[in-house]
């Protein structure tokens, strides 16, 4: 048969590389084929997901940023200090997590989704004009986020004065000074030239950029156990590839803004200088939990707990 | 349309009353919805300013407002015949070619739109089983959604009832008010 | 499956079906080939949604809201009169002044219909009386509106930095080039014009007369510094200015002329929603049409099949240009940016082309594609406001179109026309 699997980004972002080697493992090892709609073509996240949902579509590719409309759970992984940055624990945890293989797993299925693999796309970093090591260097700096509002109280909570705004204003945004910031993992920042927009690019730790692959559940339970397995080994294999690759692309990002750009402020908070803003991060999960309920509060805690495993 | 129509009564007089009505709802719509989006933005700058904090609502207030306009209006601009229309090559067809067109081409709009209708409902029921939420706003989608299918249902009947009065009446109407020798009298408003 | 979409879909155009009609029949026939079955529908709807709700898109009833405010009141009077006062002495100054106040009134509003109403209404009894003839006229004043769509601000940038995700400021400033060169372009055919027909000259103004038109204009001409003084400094968005210039038409014409009453902006509101409504309805069709063929995955094929690939810069340009021509001969400018936007989107990126220069290149096609036959908003409009037939209206178009298809393919060939400014203003 022939498949449908839509994402967020282009063929050559981390959604796409993943994408890309889930279709190879189908299609060497089956008769089946993989039809890949990059970003744009299909419509909004929602009206995508609404798509794969409704069986349409066979796979999709979706960041829970986009997915909090429906399942205001997903949004944990927008919550600050609750993921990994460092590659070792990186791999193991989104490969071991118990909230994201058994907690995620069945709220995905509740909306009809079977979820095949979640992964990072790269650490989340800030840009500004003004370099900043403190909560208060912030204040008064505008920083674009997506519009969420858990993004919003995100950068409220840093001190800094948050702009929702779409992803299609914000370089004009930035080139005419309405806003002071962004924040995104380093491949983007390059890939879009937003490090020749701004002047320092901090790494707070705070975050990864972290998306989720699934499939439609109706389908997937109509596969053949052999077809199951073999969705199930590719994505797995899709997996192992994007957690190397992520890696590597997470410095090529850095080392061709380093190389293109070399005048560039590129600072690290130390961990130190994390502890005010993980300490006001406490406000950001405070609004989660209002958010997602009781289970967003139990998927926070196993999170956190998964993190420590991950460390070990 | 210049004469007074005869008052109803009974059936047709409610069905009257409902189309009068809706007609009505329409016009607060378009233009609340087109005043609104302009407060609405302008009160957003004026926050950042002033409170240095952005509306983080203001946005999708505004797509709300704009598909109120966008489907009320539907259903007005049908009720008066001012969709757009490229009527270049029908306009130089002979009388008699143009009413069958005109017949074919307000039966067939009817029947699509009344697709649409049936359809948008189906698509509203979907979305209120799932429960997508407005990420700011906090209430459901389907609730912004709820004009969709009386704004084609609207249109729908509209093309209808043109229908019905082209077959019955000898001349071309573009819709239940407005005869093509008049629309073209008509000054368009911006 | 693709033949069968686009043939249906022109049959029904050609009929003189209401423009969504055509998109959604070729949409619904997608559908049903696609996936088998009528139930799907729904996700026409669900598109047809997508395509209304970016709150970018407001931009679109605001502009036109602003330009419904001051049609009504003296702002376009206030600046034709500045301009005549200027111009109108030189050889074919009346045509002149049509052209410039055409321009300079896009330099306030984002609508060429609102231009044709504003600028032509006073303008043509007054080129009437001054020896020109009317199928000069009207063409004229029909073809200059196209300025006010590259001068910012714009609805067609607007539209097309909204589905090509392209800045919407430097899509604003690299149209004033353009703009302008049409604008001299037309100027010259207008004194070439007059000395062949040998138009009268009109009376120079008077340092004094001129002095006072420029005080009277200077209120008006407040919307150019706000809308683009306030974007380029990132005091607001786009989208943003549109609202704050409704802010000030209203102020202006309410508290300082004086000709409006805040009751009538109800009722202004009421048309702006309709003509609003009656654009917007098409938008949302045309993103169902799109849907279906990205779906089918149709641009790829059509795309491949004329060899984009091999064509390099130039050739995918003109091949852009040609197609949005084509398009807006036939379609309202909106939905062709709509569908043909996303099918070259690909291409655009793989030969490394500058958004803002296919963008304005595309707004270009647009503005040209509102003033030719047979379709044609602002012919429409012309031909309601000045009460004459269709075909008297477009009588004297040919020389205009063939100037705008020469801009069109100088723009292709020095993008600087464009460029230039965004480049100094953008530090690029
Ligand atoms: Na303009
Ligand atoms: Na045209």
């Amino acid at each position: 048969d022939n498949w449908r699997y839509a994402m967020e980004e282009g063929l050559t972002d981390p959604q796409g590389l993943y994408a890309t080697k889930f279709k190879e493992e189908i299609e060497a090892n089956s008769d089946h084929t993989v039809q890949i709609y990059p970003v744009g073509t299909l419509g909004e996240s929602a009206d995508a997901m609404e798509q794969a949902q409704a069986g349409l579509l066979q796979f999709i590719d979706q960041s829970p940023g986009f997915t909090g409309a429906l399942i205001p759970e997903a949004e944990a992984f927008l919550v600050p200090y609750i993921q990994p940055t460092d590659p070792v624990v990186v791999r193991k945890f989104f490969k071991e997590s118990v909230a994201i293989n058994e907690m995620f797993h069945d709220i995905y299925r509740e909306q009809g989704l079977e979820l095949l693999s979640m992964f990072p796309e790269g650490e989340m970093v800030v840009t500004t004009m003004e370099e900043f090591r403190t909560p208060e260097d912030l204040a008064g700096m505008k920083i674009r986020t997506m519009t969420s509002p858990l993004l919003l109280e995100t950068y409220t909570a840093f001190g800094a004065s948050p702009i929702a705004m779409p992803w299609g204003e914000l370089i004009g945004g930035l080139k005419t000074g309405m806003v002071d910031g962004q924040e995104n993992p380093a491949i983007w920042i390059e890939a879009y030239d937003l490090d020749n927009l701004t002047n320092v690019m901090t790494y707070t730790g705070h975050g990864q950029y972290t998306t989720a692959v699934m499939a439609n559940a109706e389908f997937y339970d109509g596969l053949s156990d052999a077809d199951k397995e073999l969705v199930q080994n590719a994505s797995q294999a899709a997996l192992d590839y994007i957690l190397d690759v992520a890696v590597e692309l997470d410095a090529t990002g850095l080392a061709k803004i380093k190389e293109t750009n070399p005048d560039y402020i590129i600072n690290r908070l130390t961990e130190a200088e994390r502890m005010p803003f993980k300490e006001r991060a406490k406000a950001v999960e405070a609004a989660f939990v209002e958010r997602a309920g009781e289970r967003g509060a139990a998927i926070l805690e196993q999170m956190k707990k998964d993190l420590v495993a991950a460390q070990q | 349309m210049s004469e007074e129509k005869p008052k109803k009564s009974g059936l047709s007089g409610i069905v009257d009353g409902i189309d009068r009505g809706t007609a009505a709802l329409e016009r607060v719509i378009m233009a609340t919805g087109v005043i609104l989006m302009a407060i609405n933005t302008i009160a957003n700058v004026i926050s950042r300013f002033v409170f240095n904090h952005s509306l983080i609502f203001a946005e999708e207030l505004n797509s709300i407002f704009i598909l109120l306009v966008t489907f009320a209006g539907l259903g007005y601009a049908a009720r008066h015949g001012r969709h757009i229309r490229m009527s270049a090559i029908s306009d130089a067809l002979p009388q008699r070619a143009r009413k069958i067109l005109m017949i074919v081409v307000t039966g067939v709009t009817a029947v699509l739109l009344l697709i649409l209708a049936w359809y948008s409902v189906q698509y509203i029921l979907n979305m209120y089983a799932k429960g997508r939420v407005y990420p700011a706003l906090g209430f459901p989608v389907y609730i912004s959604y709820l004009w969709v299918p009386i704004g084609l249902f609207v249109a729908g009947v509209q093309y209808t009832l043109t229908f019905i009065k082209n077959l019955q009446e000898t001349e071309i109407y573009l819709s239940t008010d407005l005869r093509e020798a008049d629309a073209r009298e008509q000054e368009l408003e911006l | 499956m693709a033949t069968l979409m686009f043939s249906v879909m022109v049959i029904l155009l050609l009929m003189g079906f209401p423009m969504m009609v055509p998109l959604i029949a070729g949409a619904f026939i997608g559908v049903i080939e696609l996936f088998g079955t009528i139930d799907k529908t729904e996700f026409m709807i669900q598109q047809m949604l997508g395509g209304i709700r970016p709150s970018s898109l407001i931009a679109v009833p605001m502009f036109i809201l602003a330009a419904d405010i001051m049609t009504r009141g003296q702002s376009a009077g206030r600046l034709i009169d500045m301009v005549m006062a200027f111009v109108r002495h030189i050889r074919g100054g009346l045509a002149v002044s049509t052209a410039s106040a055409c321009a300079l009134f896009g330099a306030v509003s984002g609508s060429t219909q609102a231009t044709v109403v504003a600028v032509g209404t006073p303008l043509r009894p007054r080129m009437l009386k001054g020896g020109y003839k009317d199928s000069f006229i009207m063409a004229l004043i029909v073809n200059s509106s196209d300025i006010a769509f590259l001068i910012p601000p714009s609805i067609g940038m607007i539209i097309y930095g909204v589905v090509a995700k392209a800045s919407i400021p430097e899509l604003f400033i690299a149209g004033i080039g353009p703009g302008l060169l049409i604008l001299l372009m037309f100027s010259v055919y207008s004194m070439i014009y007059a000395k062949i027909n040998d138009v009268p000259t009109e009376p120079a103004a008077t340092w004094n007369e001129r002095a006072r038109a420029v005080k009277h204009a200077l209120w008006p001409l407040g919307f150019p510094v706000l809308i683009i003084g306030g974007i380029f400094f990132g005091i607001f968005s786009p989208t943003e200015a549109a609202a704050i210039s409704v802010a000030y038409a209203l102020v202006l014409e309410t508290f300082i002329f004086r000709t409006m009453k805040i009751n009538d902006l109800y009722q202004i509101a009421l048309s702006t929603g309709m003509v609003t409504a009656v654009v917007f309805i098409l938008v949302g069709a045309g993103a169902a049409f799109a849907w279906v063929l990205s779906f089918a995955q149709i641009p790829q094929q059509i795309l491949g099949a004329v060899g984009i690939d091999q064509m390099g810069q130039v050739g995918v340009l003109f091949t852009i240009a040609i197609a949005f021509f084509i398009g807006c001969m036939f379609v309202d400018p909106i939905v062709v940016i709509l569908i043909l936007v996303p099918i070259f989107a690909p291409v655009v990126e793989a030969t490394g082309l500058d958004p803002i220069l296919v963008g304005t290149l595309i707004v270009l096609q647009a503005a040209i594609g509102s003033a030719t036959p047979p379709f044609g908003c602002d012919i429409f409009t012309a031909v309601a406001v000045f009460k004459r037939p269709y075909l008297d209206v477009i009588r004297g178009t040919p020389p205009f179109v063939a100037m705008l298809l020469s801009v069109s393919v100088l723009l292709i060939f020095f993008p600087q026309i464009a460029l230039f400014l965004r480049d100094i203003a953008f530090n690029k």
